[in-house]
């Protein structure tokens, strides 16, 4: 079970500005094995939530390689990149990012209906889900009716009901006060261990971070070191 | 992603900003409405030049009368020089018989145009054009009758008038009556004793020959009834008189104008046995006579109508009756005329609607293209959660269709209220929306809705998801 799911070899992202090149990603090598808590830190224009996005395949790196869950994902095209989303990852947002005009259910039970699932058996994933999070007693309940660390909750949900092989999360507990982050940290330690997902987190805070089973420390486009 | 979950998300999306979706929707409602009410307004008119037409001998009939040598020589086919057989080109029984077998005829009738003059107190009538038709086919007219009715078969001669010829009477001096009046001659066309001629060139010559004819009216004896009229002193002697009953009086007023209203009908058949005791042997007013003054031994029918099955092949049978030599006329030409102006009036008034439901479309391009600034984060989220390119794009289109769907069905009914008002206050059929607009509004709306959509929807397709949650 501890092969790897993601590894990426000598990653390259560089951005034209004007004239000038500027190097976001300089030649980045990873490895996160199944069922990991990786963290990845760095400072704001570190180049962490590039390696993110390259990780989950919503951006191309200008070289270099990333396999995920066998694939090579560097290669495919904006479609292809949809349906391994689709197929392979779940997305947890700074801002939630849940869909106003849905209740908790029908968030969570967005990314089956994109698959085609029909509607009886995504409503009953969304709301095994949900309970996986804490949040029977909310799930008719619609985002505004809810507080941030609920709304995350249900963003979690929402990462989970689609038994992804990794999860990504951009700074999940940036818009949330301390005693709620660190309850929703608890609940990713949870998610990893217990249900035993992989998961990716970016964050700018060590202290975050040290919720994670590993961290990759990442400067200037570069992993300056692991622990 | 299903079709149905598309459909759900759609409604949602437009039911979240109900107002402005409101508002669009009714821009597609007024555009639809226009354009319905204004083809509707031509399809009117369209139909009223049709019933007109209609009024006008009929949108299927064509009218044969005897050819000659002009028509013979126009003809394209057969139709030898009619001068060989100056009864070749008459029409008769044998000539019905032709065009009853050819393609698409109906129906083929004879009519025997007849003349008479006729005499009540002090009035007469002069009839020009009599209509002797067969029984059957007067029946099937299913014209109403003010007073009695159509004789039965196998009855004497009786004639039924057009609600208008009461107006043609004139008094002993030949000056007409209502014309000069306004007053209809005092003639009870049902109960009053008439006194009819057939034989009216012979009646006129008596006429001129002296006054005798006059004092005869003068008179106006009974005794006059089946034997020689008094004035027949003279060299030409006056044609005898035949009383004729009237079978009935066609319904209508005085200034309500039907086909029939100037005619005066009778049975075929009926003419036919009272012709052959009237003249015996000589020449019948109208009819055509051997080189030697001798009469046919048959009677050629003044005019055949036939009756084509179809308004479409009117053309064809006429071109095909001329062909043969004969002189066929039809509404054909009017219609196809009337076709093409109504045609280009509905494009016109069309075009005039078509401006509001650009307008519209405009209106929707708009504001899919603001939904979907609002929304680039929504639609950012979606696509990094595995939505797939085609599934936004079909997504907003179904919106633009839903806007469209909605738009259609109000301003259908919308244009239907407005047509039942415009007809309520003109009395008439001037607003008639056809059967397929009701289909046809609505698909067209959708379809102008989608077409506006489109471009809107390419543009949330190509978002880029990153940049789409980047800008929080």
């Amino acid at each position: 079970m501890n092969g790897s799911v993601i590894s990426g070899k000598n990653i390259y992202k560089i951005f034209k500005l004007g004239e000038e090149r500027v190097a976001a990603l300089n030649g980045v090598s990873m490895e996160v094995k199944r069922g990991e808590f990786v963290a990845i830190v760095g400072t704001s224009g570190s180049g962490k939530s590039t390696l993110l996005n390259m990780l989950a395949g919503l951006d191309k790196p200008t070289k270099g390689e990333i396999i995920i869950a066998g694939q090579h994902i560097e290669k495919m095209s904006e479609g292809e990149l949809v349906k391994f989303r689709r197929d392979h990852v779940g997305f947890i947002f700074q801002a939630y990012d849940l869909l106003p005009q849905l209740n908790a259910i029908e968030n969570v039970a967005l990314p089956l209906s994109f698959k085609g699932m029909n509607k009886s058996r995504r409503t009953k994933e969304a709301m095994h889900a949900l309970k996986q999070v804490g949040l029977e007693k909310y799930m008719r309940h619609r985002p505004t009716e809810m507080s941030g660390g609920q709304q995350q909750r249900v963003g979690i949900a929402r990462a989970l009901v689609v038994r992804p092989e990794i999860i990504f999360a951009d700074e999940p507990t940036g818009n949330l006060d301390t005693k709620t982050t660190i309850s929703v940290l608890h609940l990713l330690q949870e998610v990893v261990h217990e249900a035993g997902n992989t998961l990716v987190m970016v964050t700018h805070d060590n202290n975050l971070a040290s919720y994670a089973d590993r961290r990759l420390h990442i400067l200037d486009g570069e992993v300056v070191y692991e622990d | 992603m299903r079709f149905s979950d598309k459909v759900g998300m759609a409604w949602s999306s437009l039911w979240k900003r109900k107002l402005r979706s409101l508002l669009t929707i009714l821009g597609v409602m007024i555009g639809v409405a226009s354009i319905v009410t204004m083809m509707a307004l031509g399809e009117g008119m369209n139909r009223q030049s049709m019933e007109m037409i209609e009024e006008y001998g009929g949108l299927r009939t064509v009218e044969v009368r005897e050819g000659n040598n002009q028509t013979a020589k126009n003809a394209s086919s057969g139709a030898d020089n009619a001068a060989s057989d100056p009864t070749k080109l008459k029409l008769t029984d044998n000539t019905i018989k032709t065009i009853q077998e050819m393609g698409h005829v109906e129906q083929v009738y004879p009519t025997l145009e007849f003349q008479a003059v006729m005499q009540s107190g002090g009035y007469r009538l002069g009839i020009y054009g009599g209509q002797a038709i067969p029984l059957e086919v007067l029946r099937d007219m299913k014209w109403e009758f003010a007073d009695g009715g159509w004789p039965n078969k196998g009855d004497e001669l009786k004639f039924v008038f057009g609600n208008m010829v009461i107006q043609d009477f004139e008094d002993s001096r030949g000056n007409a009556v209502y014309w000069n009046t306004g007053r209809v001659a005092d003639v009870d066309l049902m109960k009053s004793k008439m006194f009819t001629v057939f034989d009216t060139e012979a009646y006129y010559a008596s006429q001129n020959s002296g006054d005798g004819g006059r004092t005869a009216e003068a008179g106006d004896d009974l005794e006059g009834a089946d034997g020689e009229a008094p004035g027949a002193a003279t060299a030409t002697p006056a044609p005898k008189k035949y009383m004729i009953p009237t079978a009935g009086v066609l319904a209508g007023s005085l200034e309500d104008y039907k086909e029939y209203s100037w005619s005066v009908y009778c049975d075929l058949e009926a003419l036919e046995k009272m012709y052959k005791k009237v003249f015996k042997g000589k020449a019948i007013p109208g009819q055509p006579v051997k080189k030697n003054g001798k009469p046919y031994p048959e009677l050629f029918y003044s005019k055949l109508s036939v009756i084509v099955d179809d308004v479409e092949n009117v053309e064809a049978i006429q071109k095909e009756i001329g062909d043969m030599g004969y002189q066929a006329s039809s509404n054909s030409e009017w219609i196809a005329q009337a076709k093409e102006q109504s045609r280009s009036t509905q494009a016109l008034l069309g075009g005039i609607g078509a401006v509001s439901l650009i307008v519209a479309a405009i209106g929707i391009a708009n504001t899919m293209m603001m939904s979907i600034y609002e929304r680039t984060k929504e639609i950012g989220v979606m696509k990094v959660l595995g939505c797939g390119l085609f599934d936004i794009q079909q997504l907003f289109l179904i919106e633009a269709g839903m806007i469209g769907f909605g738009g259609g069905v109000t301003g259908l009914s919308l244009s239907v209220l407005v047509c039942l008002i415009i007809n309520k206050i003109t009395g008439a059929m001037t607003a008639v929306i056809p059967f397929w607009m009701y289909f046809a509004a609505v698909v067209f709306a959708i379809i102008v809705s989608m077409l506006a959509g489109f471009a809107p929807s390419k543009r949330a397709m190509s978002l880029s998801a990153l940049e789409a949650i980047r800008n929080n």
